[in-house]
């Protein structure tokens, strides 16, 4: 499959202050915040997790890697401003998040940022979950 | 069959907890929010737990914690470990158990494996419930709106509990029910062991020895007060009582299926607790 990329990956190890440890916290850690740019691949609009995926270039190697964001329940986006179809398949989007604990390329999305606007993720990290 | 709308809880409400959110002058929340309307009763004097015929809404999800003495909480975490001691008057074994589980940031927590929010769990858990009151066949269905989207079933014509071989251990056990005037009692019993039977703290045990009294009432329009005493030997030295309110959202349920798309299960690697 051939994939158009122009993408950016910045990803910020720094440690956090002292956000809170929800039970989110067994599967993203909060010292491990991230920037991700990317163009959306796939769009799971689905509970009990909305996912969404995009892939990112690392400019420094040329290489592109697919990237899994989570988000909250579709519900919970809709309060947010959200639609079913917010994001679409090639979409440029840059998102503000947390990095999962088991290495993978998953993050926890907080907000994400499109065409100049942000909308919160209804990320569990902010729903006490 | 006409069915009547009793309660309903659900949906998604950001959990302001303590320590990270920032402060709001009490005179300035009771100027924010306006008063509530009173009780809504049915024609017959019984409490209506749901919305007025022909509107809409339901109960949000409950912010409450398990505890028997209210302590500064971190989501599901205790912001200061010393605390557990004020949670419940643990057996050993039970508080070691329950510590391992906070210590290990609720990995192993069966809910994120779609497993049904049983016990206290059910009042909250994001997306909350809706009951359903059925004075014609005499039963009341409590609906999740979370979770696996299941539902219990409470017995309001007398009868009693199971006993010996008849007893069928399940997630949301036995429960009867009757009324002390606009408050509705619940006795349950015959749970299994395969839950975690709240949301916060994470992690409270308990064994099939669990014994449930529940007391819901509606003390204004926008208000769900739930009380639940624990009476269980084999996991607690003698019966505790919690209680807290979940408020009444004017949102509809929507359709939450954690089974969908499910993909916490290879995700839950535990990680470090306030």
């Amino acid at each position: 499959m051939r994939f158009r990329f122009i993408l950016t990956l910045s990803v910020l190890l720094t440690a956090s202050s002292a956000l809170a440890h929800h039970s989110f916290s067994p599967e993203y850690d909060s010292n491990k915040p991230v920037t991700l740019k990317g163009l959306v691949t796939k769009v799971e609009w689905q509970n009990p997790h909305a996912y969404f995926y995009i892939n990112v270039k690392d400019e420094a190697t040329g290489a592109v890697t697919n990237w899994a964001l989570e988000m909250g329940a579709p519900s919970g986006l809709q309060r947010q401003g959200w639609t079913r179809n917010t994001l679409q398949v090639g979409d440029l989007v840059t998102v503000e998040g947390t990095r999962a604990r088991n290495g993978t390329n998953l993050a926890n999305a907080r907000n994400v940022l499109k065409d100049g606007k942000k909308l919160g993720a209804a990320s569990s990290e902010t729903q006490g979950n | 069959m006409r069915t009547r709308i009793v309660f309903g809880v659900a949906a998604v409400v950001a959990v302001v907890v303590a320590g990270i959110s920032a402060p709001v002058p009490a005179a300035a929340q009771r100027a924010a929010k306006a008063p509530s309307a009173p009780t809504p009763h049915w024609p017959d004097g019984r409490v209506n737990f749901g919305p007025l015929p022909g509107g809409k809404g339901h109960w949000n999800t409950g912010v409450g914690n398990l505890s028997e003495t209210p302590i500064k909480m971190n989501g599901a975490f205790l912001v200061d470990p010393k605390d557990i001691d004020k949670v419940a008057p643990f057996q050993p074994w039970a508080k070691a158990l329950v510590q391992y589980r906070l210590d290990t940031a609720g990995r192993d927590d069966p809910h994120p494996r779609c497993i049904p929010p049983a016990g206290p769990r059910q009042f909250n858990t994001p997306y909350g419930l809706e009951i359903v009151d059925q004075p014609e066949v005499k039963r009341v269905l409590v609906l999740s709106g979370g979770g696996s989207r299941s539902w219990r079933v409470i017995y309001m014509d007398g009868r009693p509990h199971p006993t010996g071989d008849d007893v069928n251990p399940t997630y949301y056990g036995h429960s009867v029910g009757h009324w002390e005037k606009d408050t509705l009692v619940v006795d349950t019993t015959g749970f299994n062991e395969r839950f975690w039977m709240t949301r916060r703290p994470t992690g409270m045990v308990h064994t099939d020895m669990l014994h449930l009294i529940e007391h819901i009432s509606r003390p204004d329009f926008d208000t769900l007060h739930y009380e639940v005493t624990i009476d269980d030997p084999g996991a607690y030295t003698r019966p505790w009582t919690a209680s807290w309110n979940v408020p009444w959202t004017t949102d509809e349920v929507e359709e939450y299926f954690c089974q969908d798309n499910n993909k916490d299960t290879g995700q839950l690697v535990g990680g470090d607790t306030p």
